[in-house]
């Protein structure tokens, strides 16, 4: 039981299995951990780890190995869904990270539907891909997450936001149709991910919280097009973690819902009361990202503690991490984890 | 007549909330036909009726999507209405400047902060998104605004906000602006750190942050 591998520890903790610990991770995606203290460290840096695959496994694995995290997190960004289906990508800077730059479709009743395959004919997916295919070959211990932006963030990176959010509730018929395009393809780069090695899938939707949408459009958008991801994603025989954002009042009771095999939160969540609640929930979070890039390190170690105290299954950063964060903090997180 | 006038406006709030457009529109032509005063309508109407919206909203009855249905539907009054206004019927408005800090593309949040700004009576200059500290700040001098209102929803780009505050300090200007923040990552502690001069969670909680400057500062702005 002392000796599991970081990859076994995640797969048993992700299958409700025994663990001698909880595992701590950052998933990478939205939840990027490619910190600036990282780079600077080992010259492998970003923008150019974007596209090339040599240098995106070799940050990830740089990442790994400086923060404690166990695992590798690719991609470093949530653009890659939107650029394939046709917007146009900011790549940022070292410290900043890709945005959309502009939305290609200024409603959803002017998508232009691209076919099935469009993912794998990517520069950038294939990138992702041979760099998960490299990581998972070299280190077989370590799991590589994939991750993918949610169908409702990907959707509202394709079309406009503000007349997207509109138009889920004018124009239900052809809003489900740019939700399900966007989930299809979201799907398909999943299955190269699983493909290439990847062991988890994490999905994060920051567009689907129940701030933005409510309890109505919550369920009959983003729970249903998230488990479509999950469910296909489950025929790979791949567990898939979901991150919701936001305070979640509004949708609290869908939770149960989401078909994935564990639940990230963000901090304002008390991740001990949803267990209680909804004791079947594997539980997935939840340390301030705030705390982690201003606070001390010996209160960041604090706040950890509480999290394995309160039998969080898998200890992990609350939302997308900023890249000024110290390292010194992060290491404050992970060593208490393991026990340090 | 002045119950017509009021069941008018009343109507008018209503269809807002409703989200109905079409309704507003029919009815802000009724009120010009009918010679009401169209400043009336628009006080006593469409931002009635906003306002409700914006309750809702609060009260978590309402969510972003129905917000700006509700908001299409002020607008298009709004449009109808407003060239109709006779010039000096209204006290002059408080200005400011909004936008999304640089490197970050997102502006739903922003979006939605101008909207209620606007209903709550304020002059509001859109900067739109992907805005540098240097244009926060040139834009609100050029403006002549009282508020600066900074939105971000990414963690890695909170650093802007405290840029522009550091930025009017260099410029011996920061008396002359309220800085007021928002954003998913952002908190009044936040806000205490880099010394703005406040921070609302939402939409509704700005108009709010505002309003209360203003009742504190008066003409001292």
């Amino acid at each position: 039981m002392n000796d599991l591998t970081p990859k076994e520890r995640i797969i048993r903790s992700l299958n409700k299995e025994s663990v001698d610990r909880a595992p701590v991770i950052c998933p990478g995606g939205m939840m990027n951990s490619a910190i600036v203290d990282v780079m600077n460290k080992t010259g492998h840096t970003l923008p150019d780890g974007h596209h090339d695959s040599q240098l995106m496994a070799e940050i990830a694995n740089d990442v790994q190995e400086n923060t404690g995290f166990e695992n590798f997190g690719i991609p470093f960004c949530m653009t890659v869904e939107a650029e394939v289906l046709g917007s146009e990508i900011n790549y940022g800077t070292l410290a900043c990270e890709p945005k959309i730059q502009k939305e290609v479709f200024p409603s959803v009743k002017e998508v232009l539907y691209q076919d099935l395959g469009a993912m794998a004919k990517n520069k950038r997916v294939n990138a992702i891909i041979e760099a998960t295919y490299q990581l998972s070959k070299e280190y077989s211990d370590i799991p590589v997450f994939g991750s993918i932006t949610g169908p409702l963030s990907t959707a509202a990176s394709l079309v406009d936001p503000i007349p997207f959010l509109k138009e889920l509730r004018k124009n239900p018929a052809e809003a489900h149709r740019v939700v399900d395009y966007a989930t299809n393809h979201i799907i398909e780069l999943a299955k190269l991910m699983v493909e290439g090695g990847a062991s988890v899938i994490t999905i994060a939707d920051p567009t689907a919280t129940g701030e933005i949408l409510g309890p109505a459009m919550f369920d009959e958008y983003a729970v249903r097009y998230l488990n479509k991801i999950i469910d296909a994603i489950h025929e790979t025989n791949t567990p898939v973690i979901v991150h919701i954002c936001g305070k979640m009042n509004a949708v609290r009771k869908f939770v149960p819902a989401i078909k994935s095999d564990a639940i990230s939160t963000d901090s304002s969540i008390s991740l001990r009361k949803l267990k209680e609640d909804y004791p079947e929930l594997t539980t997935m979070g939840n340390l301030s990202t705030y705390l982690l890039e201003f606070g001390e390190a010996e209160k960041v170690a604090k706040q950890t503690e509480k999290l394995k105290l309160d039998g969080i299954d898998i200890i992990a950063p609350a939302c997308g991490l900023s890249t000024s964060t110290p390292l010194a903090n992060i290491t404050a997180m992970t060593n208490r984890v393991k026990g340090a | 007549m002045s119950l017509n006038k009021q069941e008018l406006f009343d109507k008018l709030a209503a269809s807002i909330v409703d989200m109905d457009e079409d309704l507003t529109i029919e009815l802000s032509n009724q009120v010009i036909a009918e010679g009401i005063d169209a400043y009336e309508a628009i006080v006593n109407g469409l931002t009635v009726g906003m306002n409700q919206a914006g309750k809702l909203f609060d009260e978590e009855e309402y969510f972003v999507p129905e917000l700006l249905m509700c908001s299409d539907a002020m607008y298009s009054g709004l449009n109808i209405l407003k060239p109709h206004i006779k010039i000096n019927s209204h006290e002059t408005k408080r200005k400011a400047v909004i936008g999304v800090i640089e490197g970050d593309t997102h502006d739903i949040g922003k979006n939605l902060v101008k909207i209620m700004l606007e209903t709550g009576g304020y002059d509001i200059v859109d900067l739109g998104r992907d805005v540098s500290p240097t244009t926060f700040v040139e834009r609100a001098k050029e403006e002549q605004a009282e508020f600066i209102f900074i939105s971000t929803l990414m963690t890695t780009t909170m650093e802007g906000m405290n840029e522009v505050v550091e930025i009017l300090v260099e410029e011996k200007i920061r008396e002359d602006y309220k800085v007021l923040i928002g954003g998913g990552p952002v908190s009044q502690s936040y806000a205490d750190k880099i010394g703005a001069d406040g921070y609302a969670e939402n939409a509704a909680e700005a108009v709010k942050l505002a309003n209360n400057i203003v009742a504190a500062y008066g003409n001292e702005l």
